[in-house]
């Protein structure tokens, strides 16, 4: 496989096609009449994730490094080129996006009825979006990729969305461009500092700052810098107290719009964590005040966000909870700063992508037949559609995390990683699994088990050939990185170490870091 | 012909050559109309012969501008720099889009009065000459010769009791800004005995600002403040903007604007460069206040049109915030930030002109909902121009913010840098609500979006503009470059200096 794309020369191209390829298809479906633009996005969608799937053979993980690096000067005057490249950590959150993708445009199908060549012009320009976030490694580029994605889920919030979608997707804009302007201030300010440390060179690469970012001027004013970053991405991911979008968003929102904030835009939180607060400010990040605080809102989140899903009458409202309760484990990871953890964060973060993505697809397919969420107007489902029920059990497991499925990867090793470090949060942190399985298996009791006592619930017919072949894929993974984890863990794992290397302060970053061409050598 | 002397009339004349040519088309056009008044077709061959003589213009100062002209020696009565000329390309770029959105306009709401095609000719020579400016007395001529003419127009729509107001309304408020101006020129002229920027940067370098001057340069600001709408002294600008004829809005809006924050710029960059510390502060504060005040009363609006015009003063405040930075950079994105306020609000003008259909219909967001269903183009266009005055990633309306905040930034001094972040988010809680009614809402009534058609001159502004705006938005680089170039001009003055200090 290696040889093939070394042939083809495809370390040299796939990035940019991956940007700008769903940006030509979202051009074509968007002129393209109503009945041929699913076809399209679905064709498009899915060549793009073929295309992606070329990364895993022929990206270098193994020095955690960032590979592939290509630089165009884009406004040499600002100092700003258009910087790409991608490591271990964004190679699994772009093949989650493009994997996400195709199955998002199937899944919409019967959903969608009206508008539909904007809906999925409006899909195929968030996909570029969220590439560009992963794989940006210039602040400008980064913070315009971050930015624009706004603009498709907004609409498909407000346009496509539920009843109360006008408020939900102002709600969703303005919160998350609160964030991402105070980093803006934030960005530039590090830039100028970097300028005079640098000889007065402008330049927002993304290394460039790194190389400067621990140095004396910028650590007068490091914490407000650290607090603007980590606003934008804990707004994202979202932490508590800043998750109240989130209900409303997701609930609002069209299933693919659903499946893909959870699945993706959440993560971007976390990877920006990852990426540009820890590592810009180590020194502030893992300061006794900054992580108890940060140790704490994550283990409240946790916790919190288990009790309050099992209270939910809506089940999309109840998913949404359990996502602010999952995405609180990898906040723990991350600042556990331990291997374990760093990489239990990724997994959660992928995992959490599966079986959420799956839970939002089947909640989706059975509104479209009952038009209700409310799970007290199910019951006996089981009966009825005895496939969708084995799926929903099956997901539903895997969110609670049962060994053997993906999500108990992920939250036992951040569980393991986080325990030496902090742990009285971290036992704390533990009942949230125990919460988890309470809000799902008796959401699962209410709707798929009790007593088949609702005549509308009689007639419903079972899941049809396109959504078992939505679900399928999501299952295989579910499965997949449930028994053998350690292909996906292997790519992660020198990305994560290399992280921690740099909470430490221990990379000098600059002399290893830009490799312009590493693949497979 | 790269240099002029400026002390010879025929030097001054060729440095002046696109102001003369606007000026005699004026004059042309004026003549033309003591002959043909009366019909349509008269309004529409003024407003033809207006266009030539802007196109004209354009066409001289591009000569000049790639002729590298430049002063021999001393620079007298006007300058002869890049920054000029990108002012005036500003200047008659907006001139140009306002002819083509009043062609049709005019006839639709029966103006027909070819005068308001001289008057516009007359408004923009003076906008040309107030930005140009590099004697203080000139700045007033020009001031004033744009100021009349606009009065006139804004008051334009004889039937209509609003517009009359709101030109009465402009008027009694601009002659006290004009009398404001006047006396600081004056108290200048006393405290340093010219009234030469040049002559006077060098003055107030020597002596230091003493009261006299500081009192001057107090009232030309507060003077200037009133023609950019800048708080405190923006209280006449929705009325003024609400009932004045939408493309005479749009004029306002960009043209007047744009000439005299290019005018600041100048006077405190080379007339008062080197008491930057004591302009700072007071430029500053009015920054704060204009881009909160104006964000946040724009938020409580329903009519577009008054909407805008609140957030006109919060752009008068980010073209302060850049202006407050006093540095080459901040002279630069002032440029740039009102290269892409003009073309935003031109097209956006454009689209509303034709909302407000017949009579000027109070255009609001209940009367645009769901206007996406029948017109996606205009919509589209209208999505676009909300983004960019939202400064959003993707549009030239971004790049111009991000100017502004690296400039202030480069002062290594984030309060204003924050305050317009903060205030920009406010801003999109009164932007998305257009798009929200475009796009999310349904329409009142089924026949409400009737006749929602862009002619074709207004089309051609409104799609050129918006296009615009996108290609300047991901490429931006020539746009940077001119204003850059421009700014450079301002290379070695006091302020200039003062700037390389403070590093």
């Amino acid at each position: 496989m290696s040889n093939f794309l070394a042939s083809i020369n495809y370390n040299s191209w796939i990035l940019h096609v991956l940007l700008v390829f769903p940006l030509l298809g979202a051009v074509a479906v968007f002129l393209s009449p109503a009945a041929l633009a699913k076809r399209l996005a679905f064709a498009v969608t899915l060549l793009e994730f073929l295309l992606s799937l070329g990364l895993w053979w022929s990206v270098n993980t193994s020095n955690g490094t960032m590979e592939l690096m290509q630089t165009i000067p884009w406004i040499p005057q600002w100092g700003i080129s258009y910087a790409v490249g991608i490591d271990g950590i964004s190679l699994t959150m772009v093949l989650l996006t493009t994997m996400l993708m195709p199955l998002c445009v199937l899944g919409s199908f019967a959903a969608i009825t009206e508008r539909e060549p904007g809906y999925y012009a409006l899909l195929l320009v968030l996909t570029t979006g969220m590439i560009g976030v992963f794989i940006a490694m210039d602040m400008f580029l980064f913070y315009v990729f971050w930015e624009v994605m706004l603009v498709p889920m907004y609409f498909l919030i407000g346009v496509w969305g539920g009843k109360n979608r006008l408020y939900a997707a102002l709600k969703f804009f303005i919160y998350t461009m609160a964030g991402s302007l105070l980093m803006l201030v934030a960005i530039l300010v590090m830039v100028r500092v970097a300028a005079v440390m640098g000889d007065g060179k402008v330049s927002f690469s993304y290394f460039h700052l790194l190389q400067y970012a621990q140095s004396p001027i910028m650590g007068r004013i490091a914490p407000w810098l650290f607090l603007a970053f980590f606003l934008a991405f804990a707004i994202k991911v979202p932490l508590f107290p800043f998750h109240t979008w989130l209900p409303d968003a997701h609930v609002e929102a069209p299933t693919a719009g659903s499946v893909i904030l959870a699945s993706v835009l959440l993560k971007m939180g976390t990877y920006g964590f990852i990426r540009f607060a820890i590592p810009f400010f180590p020194g502030v990040a893992f300061s006794t005040f900054v992580t108890n605080t940060v140790v704490t809102l994550a283990v409240i989140g946790v916790v919190y966000g288990a009790l309050v899903a099992m209270v939910q009458p809506d089940i999309k409202k109840l998913v949404a909870y359990s996502s602010v309760s999952h995405l609180g484990f990898a906040v723990l990871g991350i600042w556990a700063a331990s291997v374990q953890g760093v990489q239990g964060a990724l997994m959660v973060m992928i995992g959490h992508g599966f079986s959420t993505g799956a839970l939002f697809f089947l909640i989706g397919m059975i509104y479209e037949r009952r038009h209700t969420r409310e799970i007290n107007a199910y019951g006996g489902l089981a009966r009825v559609v005895p496939i969708f029920s084995l799926i929903l059990t099956v997901v539903a497991l895997a969110s609670i995390g049962l060994p053997g499925l993906n999500g108990f990867v992920g939250e036992f090793l951040v569980l393991i990683g986080s325990f030496r470090i902090y742990p009285y949060a971290t036992g704390i942190a533990t009942t949230g699994v125990i919460f988890a399985a309470a809000y799902m298996l008796w959401a699962l009791q209410r709707i798929i088990f009790n007593k088949l006592d609702k005549p509308a619930n009689e007639v419903i017919p079972d899941l049809n050939r396109r959504e078992l072949a939505v679900l399928i894929p999501l299952l295989i993974g579910i499965v997949w990185m449930g028994l053998y984890p350690k292909p996906v863990l292997d790519k992660i794992e020198p990305a994560a170490r290399r992280y921690i290397l740099m909470t430490k302060g221990l990379v000098v970053p600059g002399d290893d870091v830009i490799r312009t061409k590493g693949a497979s050598q | 012909m790269t240099g002029l002397d400026l002390l010879t009339p025929s030097g001054l004349m060729v440095a002046m050559l696109p102001e003369l040519v606007v000026t005699l088309a004026a004059v042309i056009v004026l003549l033309i109309n003591a002959w043909r008044h009366q019909t349509a077709a008269d309004s529409r061959f003024a407003g033809m012969v207006s266009l030539a003589g802007l196109v004209a213009a354009l066409a001289v100062l591009g000569a000049l501008w790639r002729g590298g002209a430049a002063p021999l020696g001393a620079p007298n009565m006007i300058a002869l720099d890049g920054y000029r000329f990108g002012a005036q390309l500003l200047i008659l770029g907006a001139s140009i889009g306002t002819v083509l959105l009043s062609l049709d306009y005019l006839e639709r709401e029966s103006l027909i009065a070819p005068e308001y095609y001289s008057l516009l000719l007359m408004a923009t020579s003076g906008m040309m000459f107030l930005a140009g400016a590099e004697d203080l007395i000139v700045l007033f001529l020009g001031l004033e010769v744009m100021s009349v003419p606009v009065y006139v127009l804004a008051a334009f729509n004889r039937k209509s009791a609003v517009s009359a107001e709101a030109g009465l309304k402009y008027f009694l408020v601009g002659a006290l800004a004009s009398a404001f101006l006047l006396y600081g020129i004056a108290l200048t002229y006393g405290a340093t005995g010219s009234t030469a920027l040049t002559v006077v940067g060098q003055r107030i370098a020597a002596q230091g600002i003493g009261t006299m001057s500081g009192l001057g340069l107090a009232l030309m600001l507060i003077g200037l403040g009133f023609k950019v709408a800048s708080v405190p002294f923006h209280m006449w600008a929705p009325d003024v903007y609400d009932g004045a004829p939408t493309p005479v809005t749009a004029y306002m809006a960009t043209g007047v604007k744009a000439a005299g924050f290019l005018a600041l710029v100048r006077v405190l960059m080379v007339g008062f460069g080197s008491a930057v510390d004591t302009w700072q502060p007071i430029i500053g504060v009015l920054a704060a206040a204009s881009m909160i005040l104006g964000n946040l009363v724009a938020l409580a609006q329903r009519s577009i049109k008054r909407m805008l015009a609140y957030s006109s003063v919060a752009h008068a405040g980010y073209l302060l915030a850049a202006v407050w930075s006093g540095s080459q950079a901040g002279a630069s994105a002032t440029m740039l930030y009102l290269a892409a306020y003009v073309l935003t609000t031109l097209a956006t003008f454009g689209i509303l002109a034709v909302l407000g259909r017949g009579g000027e219909r109070d255009v609001t967001l209940d009367s645009i909902a769901g206007l996406a269903q029948r017109r996606p183009a205009i919509a589209a266009a209208l999505t676009i121009c909300m983004f960019s005055l939202l400064g959003f990633p993707g549009t030239f309306g971004f790049i111009g913010k991000w100017a502004i905040l690296s400039s202030i930034t480069a002062e290594h001094h984030q309060f204003l840098a924050v305050v317009l972040v903060l205030t920009s988010l406010v801003s999109a809680g009164y932007y998305l609500p257009v798009i929200r009614s475009l796009y999310m809402r349904p329409p009142l009534n089924a026949e409400i979006h009737d006749g929602v058609i862009l002619p074709g001159a207004a089309r051609l502004t409104v799609a050129l503009g918006v296009i615009l705006l996108l290609v300047l938005g991901i490429l931006p680089r020539l746009a940077i470059d001119r204003a850059d170039s421009g700014a450079r001009s301002f290379a070695g003055t006091a302020l200039d200096r003062a700037a390389q200090a403070r590093r």
